[in-house]
């Protein structure tokens, strides 16, 4: 049967956000297998210009689900009107991103449709002739294939997995307009907080030298600071767990809720490498990971791997660099 | 105010994952210990904060998994939590969330709760599904990544800022009750009290087989289980630490990186 292709339009403020670029790729590579039509989906207070934009930029068939009620995202209404939008549906895929959003309301969705649920989607395959989905689990020291068991299956694509192609010149879709009317809301939108901390230190640094869990003890963060110290427009980061112990403070954690970086040199410390990280530095230009436990995943995204335990590994590069200063060179 | 808190058990982080030799799961004997989830310690310990915020309150924490999770609903007992319910399954293998969230709503149903809580997502499956889904489940309003929460009881409802990216946060009004998925960072999860974890040996869990009659039909399914592919060269460096050092040192001044 064929099935439909839904994407959900992810905008902030305006601008669609360049990950709904990266789920119409993702929907072209299913369309591939399946053959399926892509449609696109966008809710706003004011859909019109953004349907539009989207119309014309992937020729795609664009319904505009214009509800006076939403300002920014709200979990309760995306869930109510999508569910109204995709009710009638025998069967479909639907694509989110794997963002604060599409995490937050696309399991409340599959619960109220009925239908599979996978979140984090990397990549898409076949296993026996049937559509699969992977994403990593146990920290990204493995990977599971997943298989909606529904007709219908809500997928959150992991953002940076899925590399925008550029739209082909197309002919541009329809947009088809619906209204809805969203009231007594039990979820109320009081607004953005924008971020406080200033990220600019970590992201305009040319090599980062990054903390993770197995620094064991916040005093070893000295050797961090001591091999930052060796290269010019170095930066000391972290990974989100450093900052929660309280021995990095949050503009300096670096992955998905963090900033992500793409230094000419990273070097992971410690670092177990699961995706939530390694999202914000796998595009730094030369990573070298340093880390005891030869399975840690963040040795999947490295040029360079060295299995020692950090805390005296650190002393004796830099009493070898120290010491080839002093022979001069 | 009572609050029901979903905890789970993971393996330790630092276990080895071996793959079983049909490549459907991974091998449950070489796993070296069990925790609680990480991201669930921020949950019990917000549930903890509330409970001494507003005496008179209660915590149940529930947890669904073979015999051993016992272990850490017993661990959300020492950090504060008052009552376990063990929700008992058979098979070590894959849990669905739906399942999961199924289980857990079920139970909660009649119970009146005013908050559920549960961590953002678990460390091990990385889905971050329960949460939204008990919510829907019970039709409550819900808020994932919840990195601050301010409770009105006056008008019945709690304040709170989620996480989206960069660091920016939407605040958001909820009507209670209430589910809200704790990112980690909100607080300091304690450690269990000597008292309380002497307590939580005496106390009898509330221990039940999850859903025997009513175990929806599977959602989706795990088929396969591989080890993840490598996106760069990945050059493993070899012989004793010293020469691993003089060998790094050569190829970042090879690049020019180190001078």
């Amino acid at each position: 049967m064929k099935q439909t292709i839904f994407v959900i339009v992810e905008h902030f403020a305006g601008q669609i956000k360049p990950v709904t670029h990266e789920l119409v790729t993702c929907a072209k590579r299913l369309q591939l297998i399946t053959g399926s039509a892509i449609k696109a989906v966008i809710l706003d207070a004011h859909p019109a210009m953004l349907a539009r934009e989207m119309a014309d930029t992937w020729g795609l068939e664009v319904t505009a689900a214009r509800i006076p009620q939403l300002t920014g995202y709200n979990g309760e209404i995306y869930k109510s009107v999508l569910a109204d939008l995709l009710r009638d549906l025998k069967t479909a895929y639907v694509c989110t991103a794997h963002s604060s959003q599409g995490m937050d309301f696309a399991p409340a969705l599959a619960v109220e449709l009925n239908a599979a649920c996978i979140t984090g989607v990397e990549d898409i395959l076949e296993v026996e002739n049937q559509t699969c989905f992977a994403r990593s689990i146990f920290g990204a020291k493995a990977v599971a294939h997943v298989r909606p068991e529904k007709d219908v299956s809500i997928l959150t694509i992991q953002p940076g997995m899925f590399r925008p192609q550029k739209p082909e010149i197309a002919v541009p879709g329809s947009v088809t307009h619906r209204s809805f009317n969203c009231e007594s809301l039990k979820t109320r939108s009081r607004g953005i907080k924008q971020a406080e901390a200033d990220m600019t230190g970590i992201t305009e640094a040319a090599v980062i030298v990054s903390a993770g869990q197995g620094l064991g003890d916040k005093e070893n963060l000295d050797l961090i600071y001591q091999l930052a110290a060796l290269f010019t427009k170095s930066a000391v980061a972290g990974s989100r767990i450093v900052c929660d112990l309280g021995w990095l403070e949050y503009r300096c954690q670096v992955g998905v809720t963090g900033a992500t970086v793409s230094p000419k040199l990273y070097i992971a410390c410690g670092i177990s490498g699961a995706v939530q990280h390694a999202m914000g530095m796998r595009n730094s230009e030369y990573i070298v990971a340093i880390n005891k436990d030869p399975a840690a995943a963040i040795f999947q995204v490295a040029d360079i791997c060295i299995v020692e335990d950090l805390t005296s590994f650190i002393p004796a590069f830099i009493k070898v660099y120290e010491k080839t200063k002093s022979d001069g060179l | 105010m009572k609050i029901l808190v979903c905890i789970k058990q993971v393996c330790e982080s630092e276990s080895p994952i071996q793959i079983d030799d049909h490549g459907r799961w991974i091998q449950t004997d070489v796993i070296t210990g069990y925790q609680m989830n990480r991201l669930d310690e921020f949950a019990v310990e917000e549930a903890v904060l509330l409970k001494e915020a507003y005496p008179g309150s209660s915590i149940d924490a529930i947890s669904i998994g073979p015999e051993r999770s016992a272990e850490v609903i017993k661990r959300a007992i020492g950090m504060g939590a008052d009552h376990g319910v063990h929700m008992l399954t058979e098979s070590e293998g894959y849990l669905n969330p739906f399942t999961i969230a199924s289980g857990i709503a079920d139970y909660a149903r009649d119970k009146h709760y005013t908050l559920i809580l549960t961590g953002v997502m678990s460390e091990d499956q990385m889905q971050g599904q329960v949460g939204p889904m008990i919510a829907a489940c019970l039709s409550l309003p819900w808020a994932t990544a919840v990195i601050r929460q301010q409770m009105a009881p006056d008008t019945k409802s709690v304040f709170v800022e989620r996480e989206i990216e960069g660091g920016s946060r939407d605040t958001l009004q909820l009507q209670l009750p209430a589910v809200l998925t704790i990112q980690s960072g909100i607080n300091t999860p304690r450690y269990p009290s000597l008292s309380n974890l002497l307590r939580a040996n005496k106390q009898k869990l509330e221990t039940f087989q999850a859903g025997d009659s009513t175990q929806p039909q599977l959602r989706e399914n795990v088929v396969r289980v591989a080890y993840p592919e490598k996106s760069r060269s990945g050059t493993v460096l070899t012989g004793t630490q010293h020469e691993k050092a003089t060998r790094l040192l050569s190829m970042l001044r090879e690049k020019a990186l180190l001078q």
